[in-house]
């Protein structure tokens, strides 16, 4: 017990004496990777609550005696999509739906606040008389997906045409359901659409967090980094190994503990903003991007342990000899199997790439499976190819900064390594995203109002229409299709006409709402996400690997101290050194990322139809942004190569 | 003194309050090896980093061939360095990653000679140096006197008018010491180079030509020939 005090206050002298830039600089990294790391973990579960809060419009049908008819249709409104839910009780035990106090009369809306505030800013004929009569109360969030929602609930009765007509299905995107006969809404059914926001997100988080487990390992070889002369020093006056390693691990922990802190700090604070985000066509309850307590402590937990383990790992060669810097033989070599895994996982990839889409939810797994295999074996990789390039480099390079570089990449490719592993493993993200970044979205026209009729009731339809949008400039017109016919109303004058004109038509068809092409309302927001996350994936991924390149680039120059300052006497140029730490960055980032660019492109391979152009810009942004952004971390460290040159 | 190469005259130097050097004068002829001995503190060490072009003093001058020195810019002084000066620290000075030959062989290929020639000509040394055979070797691989040994030849490669040592043997046991010194000093006077050597051991001043003492920034005491 008294050699544990003894330990923890030469700990925290060690802490406080150390110097306050290398704590600092972990503290700040640990406190953006808790940040970054909470930020996917509340993303995650915000959209699992969105989830939920979608699943009970998806109705399903009852295992028991119905209780009740549930329909669903998607109408638009200001170019927005308005989900409406039509209920119809069949007795008197029909189920109270989520985020309201009973089940709707017959008559009654029930609308969103998104809506009811819309309803009352546009004129009645644009909107509210959509739905006859004034809300009759407003539906809880438990029934919302995002506070910007637009949601009506319509009680209907049980004999209302509208609850009995069969409705087309929508496709993938759920935007049109039933009707159904339901007893029951908590049915544990997710709809396509957002368990596809789901899988998204989950990709999303393996793309983040992988390089952000680079970044915390970085920050924490931060900490041993300005520490590993004192705690040899230590060795040489006896401490035993296990307490270099109880100290290291101390000091990390606590510096990463705060960290950790702050990161939660950091992230509440910007919870706020992130609720702005729109997503699905909507920001976010700041309450479901909270990831909740258990995760919250997971994380609070996990964060300073990793760093911990992260220290120790790099004080090995203190822990083994007391005379620890000092004494360095040459490494050995880098073993083939490193890369060979890499391939295997590539082939293995190449022979079942393609069906994995077609195995469902189980293929989302396997996908991201694989995905995070991919990484592990990029990392895994990496000093293998760092090592080898070393070799090249210093075998041909004739000038002396190329040969200071390739021989550093011989002598200790790992840490080469963790220079540019963040950039490069970004470029696999930005290789697997180039294929499934869509170009522009394309949609029809917002002017051309469209309703499917059976053949034999098109120009009834189509003669009730024009009475309805009489006095509004529309002009109806009815084409032929195989099956049903096409009723449209082509309606001039912008979104206000439009708008008038959907109110005018509503109910024309029971059960079903006039729709202009570019109305695809949630197909339309899952590809302008779809573009929105792989960009903030990107950034994310950009931001955290090239943190993470000028803190490994700090941490080196740290470690070489020694040698820098001799070399600096005898009179090497800064320059020289310089241009040499520069080369032992671009030539591994050069390959592996571009490797890593490859692997991510053959990895999208099955997902995709082509490489556009937004893809093709995505690539080349992403190369340009990844050079500049690692030069630019390496040149931060100059400043630090001047005052430990002692220049 | 005829014939001088390097020469420090009216060398001032204070760190905050701290006197290092109180108006020292120094010269060291062609070919000549200078002990500057004194106890830890009395500033032999500044007097080194005046006289090397590393530090600038706050008063008086440094001539090397007649030319001044303490005045030049610090790229001009580092170029100096590399090419005028060769320097032996205490440790640490190889780079660990670089095998032996090619540590030797960087000064020159800093001055622009290409790298076989580099190698070719750094590798001349190690046979003298009784180094034969540690061509490939890294630091790590080498023994304390290997490696200063190696550090040497390295600051002789780019043919230099003064080496300068910093307590070239004290990471070093007496015996390897001895032999360390009196190959520097042999192979530094085969080349005609001019020595200084910074050392707080009676026997490593022993092998020089003539011993200087400081204290508290000046010149004690002088002695002739060893």
């Amino acid at each position: 017990m008294r050699i544990l005090r003894a330990l923890s206050g030469l700990t925290w002298r060690l802490l406080r004496g150390g110097g306050v830039l290398g704590p600092l600089l972990t503290m700040a990294a640990v406190a953006l990777s808790t940040g970054l790391l909470l930020f996917a973990v509340g993303a995650n579960h915000a959209f699992a609550e969105r989830a939920d809060a979608d699943a009970w419009r998806a109705p399903a049908k009852a295992t028991g005696t119905p209780t009740a008819i549930q329909a669903k249709a998607t109408d638009s409104v200001r170019g927005r999509p308005l989900t409406i839910v039509d209920l119809a009780a069949l007795s008197d035990r029909a189920p109270v739906p989520p985020g309201m106090k009973r089940f709707p009369a017959p008559g009654e809306t029930w609308v969103s606040p998104a809506l009811a505030e819309l309803m009352r800013e546009l004129p009645a004929d644009q909107l509210a008389k959509r739905f006859g009569g004034a809300p009759a109360g407003t539906l809880g969030r438990d029934a919302l997906e995002h506070p910007d929602e637009l949601v009506a609930v319509a009680g209907h009765t049980a004999d209302d045409p509208a609850m009995k007509a069969e409705r087309p299905k929508s496709g993938t995107l759920d935007t049109i359901a039933g009707p159904e006969r339901i007893d029951a809404y908590a049915t544990g059914a997710v709809t396509t659409r957002a368990q596809t926001y789901r899988i998204l997100m989950y990709v999303a988080s393996v793309l983040m967090v992988v390089p952000l487990l680079v970044f915390g390992g970085a920050a924490a070889r931060l900490t041993v980094a300005r520490r590993d002369r004192r705690l040899a020093a230590l060795r040489l006056v006896g401490a035993t190994p296990g307490q270099v390693v109880a100290i290291t691990t101390a000091e990390a922990v606590l510096t990463a503990a705060a960290g950790a802190v702050l990161g939660t700090l950091l992230y509440a604070a910007a919870i706020p903003a992130l609720a702005r985000v729109r997503i699905a066509g909507g920001g976010w309850y700041a309450a479901d991007l909270w990831p909740g307590l258990l995760p919250l402590l997971g994380v609070l937990a996990a964060v300073p342990l990793l760093v911990g383990a992260s220290a120790v790992a790099g004080l090995r060669r203190v822990v083994i000899s007391p005379l620890g810097v000092a004494q360095r033989h040459t490494p050995p070599g880098m073993r083939a199997v490193r890369a060979v895994a890499l391939v295997v996982l590539i082939i293995a990839f190449g022979i079942l790439g393609g069906g994995v889409l077609r195995v469902g939810e189980i293929g989302a797994i396997i996908l991201l499976v694989f995905l995070s295999l991919a990484f592990l074996a990029l990392n895994f990789a990496g000093p293998w190819v760092v090592w080898v390039l070393g070799h090249l480099a210093a075998a041909t390079v004739r000038r002396p900064a190329g040969l200071l570089a390739g021989r550093r990449l011989i002598d200790d490719p790992r840490s080469a390594w963790r220079m540019v592993a963040g950039v490069a493993l970004t470029g696999f993200v930005a290789g697997f995203l180039a294929l499934l970044n869509p170009g522009a979205v394309t949609t029809g026209p917002a002017d051309r109002l469209e309703l499917a009729v059976p053949k034999e009731r098109s120009a009834a339809v189509a003669a009730q229409a024009r009475e309805r949008l009489d006095g509004l400039p529309a002009k109806v017109t009815v084409t032929p299709r195989e099956g049903n016919d096409i009723v449209a109303a082509t309606v001039t004058g912008g979104e206000a006409s439009v708008d008038r004109a959907r109110t005018a038509l509503a109910g024309t068809v029971p059960g079903k709402v006039a729709t202009a092409p570019a109305d695809m309302g949630a197909g339309t927001y899952l590809l302008a996400d779809l573009r929105t996350g792989s960009l903030t994936v990107l950034i994310v991924s950009f931001l955290i690997a090239v943190a993470s390149a000028g803190i490994t680039g700090a941490g080196s120059v740290l470690d070489r101290r020694q040698t820098y300052e001799a070399l600096r006497l005898a009179g090497t140029p800064l320059p020289v050194l310089d241009r040499a730490r520069r080369q032992e960055v671009l030539i591994p980032l050069a390959v592996m990322g571009g490797g890593s660019m490859l692997t991510g492109l053959f990895f999208a391979f099955p997902f995709a139809s082509g490489l556009g152009s937004a893809g093709t810009l995505t690539l080349l942004a992403a190369t340009a942004v990844g050079f500049a952004g690692v030069l630019g971390a390496s040149a931060l460290s100059r400043p630090l190569l001047r005052s430990v040159t002692g220049e | 003194m005829n014939d001088a190469i390097l020469h420090g005259g009216g060398l001032e130097k204070r760190f905050g309050s701290t006197v290092a050097l109180n108006g020292i004068a120094l010269t060291v002829g062609r070919a000549e090896a200078v002990a500057i001995m004194g106890p830890s503190g009395s500033g032999k060490s500044t007097l080194l980093h005046c006289l090397a072009g590393i530090m600038r003093p706050d008063a008086g001058e440094v001539h090397l061939l007649g030319r001044r020195i303490d005045t030049l810019g610090e790229r001009r002084r580092s170029e100096l360095r590399r090419t005028r000066f060769g320097f032996v620290f205490q440790s640490g000075q190889l780079l660990p990653e670089l095998p032996a030959d090619e540590n030797v062989a960087l000064p020159l290929m800093l001055g622009g000679t290409a790298r076989r020639e580099a190698v070719q000509a750094a590798r001349a040394w190690f046979g003298p140096l009784g180094l034969a055979g540690m061509e490939n070797r890294r630091p790590g691989e080498l023994s304390g006197g290997q490696a200063q040994r190696v550090a040497i030849a390295r600051a002789l490669a780019a043919r230099p008018a003064v080496v300068f040592a910093d307590e070239p043997t004290g990471a070093l046991d007496q015996a390897t010491g001895h032999d360390t010194m009196r190959l520097l000093v042999e192979a530094t006077k085969r080349n005609g180079a001019s020595l200084v050597v910074v050392t707080h051991d009676p026997g490593v001043a022993a092998w020089c030509d003539r011993t200087v003492e400081v204290r508290d920034g000046r010149i004690l005491a002088r002695d002739g020939a060893c």
